[in-house]
């Protein structure tokens, strides 16, 4: 038992997050919204708007910004609806705790039935 | 001529459907539940008139008759015959006919199985009132055969990206399935309202949850594989609204499936299950809301009108207030009393639904809470993709441990030690299997990838080793066959989503150009004139050590409407796919946007949901032989 656990800590702590410039690129390509498309990230699209944000990226990366700093940019040029991931904040709080409330309800729901039998 | 014989048409299942309810109404009221067949021949009626309709429209579309508007707006006459008759339920007046269609023939054939009188009595009758709610919603707000004079000499066309033969069939899988549901919301208000939610509801229930639920299951794979090679971006799921749309009612019938199985084996959960038959069916209402509303910023919203919103809303609301209070009145007193047990089946099918109902309000928070945000404060937030990776991922993890496990145990004796004991025997197993894969095929290592083939092949392992340990193979086999699926699927998700390669490049003809491990090589462009579209096709060799690819993707230029398109070519060996789009680029006028995408492991989603979908409908009928 105790063995499984050990070589389970250790493929946690060989994995290393490697990515190539090229990935990061595509990863914030494919969570930027393309406004004036329907539903699409610049990724997924070739709107002039999404070649000309892409173009303008990709000049960010090369002059050394980073990931973080290149939303905040464009969350404040277009407003929150830009980027595709919400993040945790307060619009977004519900979104991502009303989810996990269910979940503990049911949870505790089914300790309860399942306690029931001791009495 | 037509026309008016389907308008005509439409109006008398109005009709008759009015006297059907009527004639319901009266016999429940003096508690005649004998004779069925005026009831037949009112039930039978509307269903062969709304078929006759539907029939018309289809006609209207194929002899392109632009005096009707549907027509007019989605159709044209160099449009081939078979798009022409996908037209039909290609735009939201046809679709809402065939929706009515469905509504109507699940009645049609409810009424010719072995129920009970008086429940059939009432499932007729709560389909007829959904029936007459969506008849009237289609004659005031969107109906099929609205004329225009003069008769205009062409049509506008169909939006082209829609005139696709998966698309052409994959609209009438979807309502199947999701329409489908109704019957089991109708027949779980008569079970509640008589107070026959028992067992033998149950056992009745089990086909018509899990006949939809497959056809819907098949319908979501289909739209999934139109994406995948239509839109021409490698991708196959983006968390759209609309994709989330269908898998909500999904996710909330798969709940269903299992709830009912305890409600069957043990005569335990008839409220839940009962809840769940309900909650299902308004899943399916809440996605016709989304997608027909034009509330959704979205690839799939060919058809908006504001008003048409209102009215289904409201449907909605009334629905769900009704069919909820008919719940709290009349629930199953026994609801969920009885004992459970930790390690016993009945209380891993909790657990399942405790996940799944998780599941579920994720997507459904994720579609409707940037509206809802919107509606209140005007702020307007985007929930993408990253969003549902991050939250699922953990529980997906611990959902397929406990869903290996489940199958497992006993329905009656809890048995802690067994559990233990397979886990000892699963365990190594995966650790090995995904271990070898890791090292063979990765050169990065990353938490979420570990875990997700560590749990895959563990849920695979299970179901094989559940497999051979079958006494009666054919009592389990949809389940075996969909549960495998399910883990087979999850495993090729995400070896797709870490080993796929994408190169993007602008070329001309000639160019060769070498990136990562691949030569890409544009050998020679030509063209192809077509009935109504003009077709450029590009050439290309795509070449890595172990293997030779030509591939032909091409960009048309449909005329009716002016539109470009840009059709991808994939080539799969089932292991892998090589899949290339190519584009016209605004800024370097003498070259093409090229895309070339290496995706591992297509094929196995692809079969993956076919298994899943297979399993339920060999169970549906093994559950029909053994009637």
């Amino acid at each position: 038992m105790k063995k499984f656990i050990f070589i389970i800590i250790f493929l946690i702590l060989s994995s290393n997050g490697f990515s190539a410039n090229e990935e990061l690129k595509n990863k914030i390509y494919k969570n930027i919204r393309c406004i004036v498309c329907q539903g699409q990230s610049i990724y997924e699209s070739n709107s002039d708007f999404a070649i000309d944000l892409k173009k303008l990226i990709s000049k960010k990366l090369d002059n050394g910004e980073n990931e973080k700093q290149i939303y905040e940019f464009l969350i404040s040029r277009y407003g929150e609806w830009i980027v595709f991931n919400p993040g945790l904040n307060f619009n977004s709080l519900a979104l991502w705790l009303l989810p996990l409330i269910i979940f503990m309800i049911g949870g505790f729901l089914i300790f309860r039935l399942n306690n029931r039998k001791k009495k | 001529m037509a026309g008016y014989i389907g308008n005509l048409a439409l109006f008398f299942s109005l009709i008759f459907n009015g006297f059907l309810i009527f004639l319901l109404i009266t016999r429940i009221r003096n508690n005649n539940f004998k004779n069925l067949k005026t009831i037949n021949f009112f039930n039978n009626s509307i269903f062969f008139l709304l078929l006759i309709s539907f029939l018309t429209l289809i006609y209207c579309f194929i002899v392109s008759d632009f005096s009707n508007v549907a027509v007019y707006q989605n159709s044209h006459t160099t449009k081939p015959l078979i798009y022409k008759i996908s037209g039909a339920w290609g735009n939201h007046e046809g679709s809402m006919v065939l929706f009515i269609l469905i509504l109507s023939l699940f009645s049609f054939v409810f009424v010719r199985t072995k129920v009970s009188e008086k429940l059939k009595f009432y499932t007729v009758f709560f389909q007829a009132i959904l029936i007459l709610i969506f008849l009237i919603f289609l004659i005031l707000t969107s109906n099929p055969f609205d004329r225009m004079d003069p008769k205009p000499l062409q049509g506008l066309g169909l939006n082209p990206i829609l005139q696709d033969p998966l698309l052409a069939i994959h609209p009438p899988f979807l309502y199947f399935g999701y329409v489908g549901f109704s019957l089991v919301f109708s027949f779980a208000l008569a079970g509640l309202v008589t107070n026959n939610f028992d067992k033998s509801w149950s056992k009745i229930a089990n086909f018509w949850i899990i006949l939809p639920w497959s056809l819907l299951t098949i319908g979501i794979g289909l739209g999934s594989f139109w994406a995948y090679y239509e839109l021409g971006w490698g991708g196959y799921w983006f968390w759209d609204p609309v994709e989330n749309a269908s898998l909500m009612p999904w996710l909330a019938a798969t709940a269903l499936i299992h709830s009912n199985i305890v409600t069957l084996k043990k005569d335990k959960l008839h409220s839940w299950t009962a809840l769940l038959s309900i909650f299902t069916f308004i899943m399916s209402l809440l996605g016709t809301f989304l997608v027909r509303s034009g509330v959704l910023n979205s690839v799939h919203a060919f058809a908006n009108d504001p008003y048409r919103g209102v009215y289904i809303l409201s449907t909605i609301l009334f629905i769900t207030f009704f069919s909820l209070a008919i719940f709290i009145i009349k629930s199953p007193k026994k609801s969920l009393y009885g004992k459970y047990y930790f390690f016993q089946r009945d209380n891993f099918i909790l657990i399942n639904n405790c996940f799944l109902i998780f599941f579920l309000s994720v997507v459904l928070v994720g579609t409707v809470y940037p509206i809802i945000l919107d509606a209140i404060s005007g702020k307007s937030i985007s929930v993408g993709p990253i969003y549902y990776h991050t939250i699922l991922a953990p529980f997906l993890f611990v959902f397929l441990f406990f869903m290996s496990h489940g199958p497992l145990l006993s329905w009656n004796k809890e048995d802690k030690f067994l559990q233990i004991k397979n886990f000892k025997i699963f365990f190594p197993i995966s650790i090995v299997i995904s271990s070898v894969i890791i090292f063979l095929f990765f050169d990065y290592k990353d938490i979420i990838l570990i875990l997700g083939l560590l749990f895959s092949v563990y849920l695979i392992v299970s179901v094989i080793f559940d497999w051979v340990s079958q006494k009666k193979l054919s009592l389990n086999f949809g389940r075996l066959v969909s549960h495998f699926g399910f883990g087979t699927l999850i495993f090729a998700i995400f070896i797709n989503a870490y080993l796929s390669k994408e190169i993007n490049a602008a070329m001309k003809v000639g160019d060769e150009i070498k990136i990562q491990e691949f030569t890409i090589k544009f050998k020679s462009i030509n063209r192809i004139k077509k009935e109504n579209y003009e077709e450029v096709f590009g050439n290309f060799l795509v070449a890595n050590k172990d293997k030779k690819v030509e591939l032909t993707p091409s960009i048309r230029k449909y005329d009716q409407p002016v539109q470009f398109t840009s059709e991808t070519s994939i080539k799969t060996n089932f292991i892998v796919d090589y899949y290339f789009a190519i584009n016209l680029s605004e800024f370097e006028k003498d070259k093409i946007m090229v895309r070339f995408y290496y995706k591992p492991l297509m094929f196995w989603i692809w079969l993956s949901i076919l298994l899943i979908a297979f399993g339920g409908i060999y169970q549906t009928f093994r559950l029909r032989n053994e009637k």
